[in-house]
């Protein structure tokens, strides 16, 4: 397992250097984006995985990620690196206010909640289009990142911003990582599993679902920050709830509750669709159908079953 | 002996038109091992329910320590040192043993670090291993609580509250469902952790109960019935037409 982890961190380094020998330079950016939406894919699975929570509204810090960046360079003249932060701080604000509602609800009246409040903002977000651009997006031109020695860093070489959303996205896997081993980790977990017991052992399972929540909205966000940046664009159409939960189809087809699982069932998701769509515009029965095999004969995900398989439980 | 551990004043709860716990008070002095029994639907579970905060009580006041606990959430009143187990075994099955003990160990501190690794919290680390040492489960700290045999998932039950490091342990039936070697297991376990820790429990299983408890009270309808030492309470005609139905001469002569 530990080798197949290294492998795939290995080719991920590497991918801009050994992509384009093997395919067309394209897919370096799809696997660029691929990283991305893997990462709206765990913010879920932190919810869903880890403190059993279903959610389908991480869309809507995912949308608030990518307007905080469209936001911050159109109207506050920011930087990149500077409007990702202001973009993560905005979702994760967002995403503390409707957490401190939804917490306190679980099972599918917490996933109901989650939809709505996500629809009432994409509504909002489609409806003001002079400040949203509505479901057209809101556009924008890259701010220069700056200069290391004689050259211009800039995203728009698909190398450099390859490797500037691996640097962002592995940051984020590492602090999921140093969180799910940590105390409040810990705790996630007894909520999931029992949070009568929970609540019986000491610990206040609506601030242990309400950091989580905080938490995964601080992922998403990333992510919509990211995918801004990567598409030059923000629009209410990634605000919708379907959004939402493809990133749970993700999870679940991965390995929920596994670290690393979302993202390789996005990277499968998101390759049968670039491959499929192309020759079949119904391609997304296809989707149902690798999701109901796996539900069915797989339902600890990919990930979940090598683990099960090879790897230590912890 | 001390204040009273746990001290409850005219306590009444009520569900719709059913008086499940009927203006009882009832108190607890510290160091004592004390057993509620009753028949079905005396109220014995509701009145546990309302003591740890599970239920809020229709009326009457709730002292633990001296303080008055009436009305809080289920977390604080565990914080303060009232460990509890439920007549379904409940634990955390998808964790490990160890971190089903190791959660409840550290649950007292009120700030849960985000980015330090759990591991190294020694004093949890040492609290979580004496508490399945002493339940004798330390050799399966690695596996999983939900792979646990029944009697076991009990016992785990009841690690996870020796972890909290209480003041008061609330026993709800911790040998129901149990094999007489379970049993007798368990009831040594809490007969040894009463010199540690005061500890209140319910029990159907009346043999045992004669056996370890140093005063029992019996409750019926929602209501105490009496109050005493094993004998005394077997000896209370009122007892044996309430809650046995047959006659009880001594402690451990039933086969129940």
């Amino acid at each position: 397992m530990k080798i197949l982890g290294a492998a795939v961190g290995v080719f991920l380094l590497l991918a801009p250097w050994l992509l384009p020998k093997l395919v067309p330079p394209f897919w370096v950016s799809i696997l660029a984006e691929i990283m991305i939406w893997g990462l709206l894919a765990s913010s879920a699975n932190l919810l869903l995985g880890y403190t059993g929570l279903l959610s389908f509204g991480q869309s809507l810090y995912f949308g608030f990620g990518a307007y905080g960046v469209a936001f911050g360079i159109t109207r506050l003249g920011l930087g990149i690196v500077p409007s990702l932060v202001f973009a993560a701080a905005t979702a994760t604000l967002a995403a503390a206010v409707a957490g401190f509602f939804a917490v306190r609800l679980t099972w599918h009246y917490f996933a109901i909640i989650t939809v709505v409040f996500s629809l009432i903002f994409y509504l909002v977000a489609v409806g003001w289009k002079s400040f949203t651009g509505g479901d057209d997006g809101l556009s924008f031109a890259l701010p220069p990142l700056g200069r290391l020695g004689d050259t211009e860093l800039t995203l728009l070489d698909p190398t450099f911003q390859y490797y500037f959303i691996f640097a962002v996205v592995a940051a984020c896997y590492l602090m999921q990582w140093m969180v799910l081993r940590s105390p409040l980790g810990v705790a996630f977990t007894a909520v999931r599993e029992n949070a009568t017991r929970a609540g019986l052992v000491g610990l206040n399972p609506y601030l242990i679902r309400l950091a989580s929540f905080v938490f995964a909205g601080f992922l998403a966000g990333v992510s919509g920050a990211l995918f801004a940046l990567f598409s030059r664009y923000a629009s209410a159409q990634y605000m919708f709830w379907t959004v939402s939960g493809e990133a749970v189809i993700w999870t679940i087809v991965g390995g929920t509750g596994t670290l690393f699982g979302p993202a390789i069932g996005a990277a499968l998701l998101i390759l049968v669709r670039e491959e499929l769509s192309v020759y079949w515009e119904h391609y997304l029965i296809a989707v149902g159908v690798i999701v109901i095999l796996v539900v069915t004969f797989v339902p600890k995900g990919i990930v979940g079953s090598l683990q099960a398989k090879w790897g230590p439980r912890r | 002996m001390s204040a009273p551990i746990l001290s409850v004043r005219g306590l009444t709860r009520k569900f719709g038109g059913l008086t499940a716990v009927n203006n009882v008070d009832f108190e607890l002095p510290a160091g004592e091992l004390h057993a509620i029994i009753g028949p079905n639907g005396a109220g014995k579970t509701t009145f546990f329910n309302v003591v740890s905060g599970f239920l809020r009580p229709s009326a009457g006041r709730v002292e633990f320590n001296g303080e008055d606990i009436t009305g809080w959430a289920t977390h604080r009143i565990s914080r303060r040192g009232m460990a509890r187990t439920l007549q379904i075994k409940s634990v955390f099955n998808g964790l490990t043993v160890y971190d089903n003990v190791w959660i409840a160990a550290h649950a007292r501190n009120r700030f849960l670090h985000p980015l330090r690794a759990a591991r190294n919290y020694r004093d949890s680390a040492n609290v979580a291993g004496e508490a399945l040492q002493a339940v004798g489960l330390a050799e399966r700290a690695r596996e999983l609580a939900g792979n646990l045999a029944y009697g076991d998932v009990a016992l785990l039950e009841i690690a996870i509250a020796i972890a909290m490091r209480p003041r008061l342990l609330l026993l709800d039936e911790p040998v129901a469902g149990m094999s007489p070697e379970e049993t007798e297991r368990t009831v040594s376990k809490i007969k040894e952790l009463s010199g540690r820790v005061n500890i209140l429990l319910i029990e159907h299983d009346v043999e045992a109960v004669f056996k370890i408890a140093d005063r029992i009270t019996v409750m019926n309808q929602g209501a105490i019935l009496c109050q005493g030492t094993a004998a005394s309470v077997a000896a209370d005609p009122r007892v044996q037409e309430a809650y046995l139905g047959v006659p009880v001469e001594a402690a451990g002569s039933a086969d129940a």
